[in-house]
């Protein structure tokens, strides 16, 4: 009970740090628009009240169709890193797993690029390459599950290290790919630098609804996640259908992951930090895990992305150097406390 | 990888050799000379310092020249050079059009950038012309016996001055004065039109998404300004900055300028996410510019400039 009510409080700090930095990031940018007039045009935006009089269409148009859309967007996006990574750390029984093991990182990439290079980037208006993406994102995913299925059984080893083997094949590939780009290179750099920018609402809309579903279907796997700690026997023992939650679990993971990167490029970091930082504090109970991480990760991008567009501002940096510049050192940090902690106990 | 003093001391000693190298093999193909090396003030052996800061030394005008940057390629051409030109960069060497039929000589390296070494060689050049960057392989290059020119413009002046140069280099004095005095000329006969106007509040875009631009030191920028462009990212820190379009919908520019590398039609512009806000979309102001005429440091910037200059004042220029 004494637990319960703690992780009640965690929950509700999450909650409030999410609110919090998702108004600040609103309300913060290149372009200053103080807290009044973002409150008042909201409440405008909402029904509530007339439009505010003195407040020009430009800080109108910055704030509903480029700002909110991009803040809404990093949080989709950090919620699906983070229960990506927490599916995968869970499947693996593997604080390092994330979504760049089974390759929908660099499955993605590879996507992009084709596309980049056979069709241009302007192929499908603005959706064939966040398309192309995906679609190589849960392909990759695919093939490395058939690969290290042998049998009926998918061993967890074999799947790391056919992870591994696709992800370099399919980054000789991109080289390839790219030596012959010519003008498209610098498409292909862009896609590959990644980040929030130019993201409007459509983007959110179709990003969105599949994160949800995918989320959802997070949720439904905890208490088999939770009896996947007690190793792959026991789990069998007491009732889990072993290489079904295999075969889900992987399925969600990946989709969350290619939703990600679908939109915003490679963004490292998030996806291993999340669930990694939280576990720490409310325990290793993917029922308890999993809310938490769709609280801190969504928080976690749009800091980062706030950082991202603040900081050399009117310029901006891509949101992806931010999270492993700030979100690495920071993790070995904590890697360090913690060691320092089990041996000290030991 | 920083050289050590002794494989400098070694890079020294072969560029002196490599210098004799070009001494000897230069006469020889002396005699098919078609442009007028009487004509000028043109003295050889001559010795310049290029934008690297190597000086180059050449005994007789070179005549068998490989270009490596379109800029190059166009320059050489424009001097009369055209015929003496036996390698060139790649693909992208488009101008004028009998550029594409030369041997291309790039696409090595790590990053597909480099010249292959072995085909330049192959081509017994007496001289190359490139802009800077690829210290590695101009040093092979040099030791291997092939006089490295490097020329590096960074705004309209010093583009005419390369000119200048390399018609000193070439043997071409004479066009080269030419050549600059009428760009000079086309260049002034604009800037008089534009100098009466005040500033055009302007945003040129390199990129998007993620927008991207071009910083005050750029080559870009220099004919933005003379062409009377009051751009909105004059401030940028670095050359080719990822730009806030909160930023750009708030300084809400007259005039859109989209370069053609971006890939994006006046039409795509007005349906990205809060484009609609900016004067120069709703107003029908968003033009596109040929990206070689304005990144290229060449014969072709004052087409650049007036390309440019229409964008921003058409009513000047009917």
């Amino acid at each position: 009970m004494i637990a319960s009510r703690r992780y009640r409080r965690v929950l509700l700090a999450l909650a409030v740090g999410l609110v919090v930095s998702f108004l600040v990031a609103v309300a913060v940018g290149a372009v200053w628009i103080s807290p009044w007039a973002t409150l008042r045009l909201l409440a405008w935006k909402l029904g509530l009240g007339s439009r505010p009089a003195g407040v020009p269409r430009s800080t109108e148009v910055i704030l509903f169709q480029l700002r909110l859309p991009r803040v809404v967007l990093a949080a989709i996006v950090g919620a699906a890193l983070a229960a990506s990574g927490t599916v995968f750390q869970g499947l693996f029984r593997n604080p390092l797993a994330d979504p760049a093991i089974i390759g929908v990182s660099s499955g993605a990439a590879l996507g992009a690029i084709a596309v980049i290079v056979f069709a241009g980037s302007g192929v499908l208006g603005a959706f064939g390459v966040p398309l192309a993406a995906f679609v190589g994102a849960l392909l990759t995913a695919f093939v490395v599950y058939r690969l290290a299925r042998i049998g009926p059984a998918v061993h967890v080893a074999t799947l790391l290290l056919a992870g591994i083997a696709v992800a370099a094949i399919i980054s000789s590939l991109m080289s390839l790919l790219m030596s012959f780009s010519g003008q498209q290179i610098r498409d292909i750099y862009a896609w590959l630098l990644g980040g929030l920018s130019g993201q409007g609402w459509n983007q959110v809309g179709a990003v969105g609804a599949l994160v949800a579903v995918a989320i959802a279907a997070a949720g439904l796997t905890s208490h088999e996640l939770n009896l996947m700690a007690l190793g792959e026997e026991r789990a069998a023992q007491l009732g889990v259908e072993i290489d079904r939650l295999k075969r889900r679990s992987i399925a969600i993971g990946a989709l969350l992951a290619a939703c990600a990167v679908s939109v915003a490029g490679v963004i490292g970091f998030v996806g291993l930090m999340t669930p990694h930082l939280l576990r720490m504090v409310v325990g290793a109970d993917h029922r308890r895990l999993l809310p938490a991480v769709l609280l801190g990760g969504p928080t976690l991008l749009i800091l980062a992305d706030l950082l991202a567009r603040t900081v050399l501002a009117p310029q901006e940096l891509p949101v992806g150097v931010v999270t492993a510049l700030l979100g690495g050192p920071f993790f070995l940090f904590l890697l360090r406390r913690e060691g320092r902690g089990a041996r000290a106990s030991a | 990888m920083r050289p050590s003093r002794p494989l400098l001391g070694v890079i020294l000693v072969l560029l002196v050799l490599a210098q004799g190298c070009a001494r000897q093999v230069a006469p020889a193909d002396r005699t098919g000379a078609p442009v007028a090396a009487a004509t000028s003030p043109d003295a050889f052996p001559l010795t310049i310092a290029d934008d690297d800061g190597v000086s180059v030394t050449l005994d007789a005008p070179p005549q068998r020249i490989v270009t490596f940057a379109p800029s190059a390629t166009e320059i050489l051409f424009a001097l009369g050079l055209g015929g003496r030109i036996v390698g060139v960069s790649g693909s992208y060497d488009d101008y004028p059009a009998a550029a594409k039929k030369i041997e291309q000589v790039g696409g090595a390296g790590d990053f597909g950038v480099d010249p292959n070494i072995e085909k330049v060689v192959s081509l017994r050049p007496d001289l190359l012309v490139t802009i800077e960057g690829g210290d590695q392989w101009k040093k092979r290059l040099r030791a291997l016996g092939v006089p490295v020119f490097t020329i590096n413009s960074t705004s309209f002046d010093d583009t005419l001055h390369d000119i200048q140069t390399v018609g000193r280099l070439t043997g071409t004095t004479g066009p080269a004065n030419q050549l600059v005095a009428g760009m000079r000329a086309d260049a002034q006969a604009i800037q008089a039109k534009v100098a009466d106007e005040p500033a055009v509040s302007c945003f040129y875009e390199v990129y998007y998404p993620p927008l991207m631009t071009v910083g005050p030191n750029t080559f870009i920028a220099d004919l933005l300004r003379m062409a009377g462009c009051d751009s909105v990212s004059a401030a940028a820190k670095t050359d080719y900055p990822q730009w806030s379009v909160d930023d750009l919908v708030r300084a809400n520019p007259d005039v859109y300028l989209v370069s053609s590398e971006s890939a994006s039609s006046p039409a795509a512009v007005a349906t990205r996410p809060g484009f609609d806000a900016i004067a120069a979309v709703t107003n029908g102001r968003v033009v596109p510019i040929d990206a070689d005429l304005v990144s290229r440091p060449g014969p072709r910037i004052v087409d650049g400039l007036r390309v440019l200059s229409q964008a921003l004042h058409p009513d000047l220029f009917g």
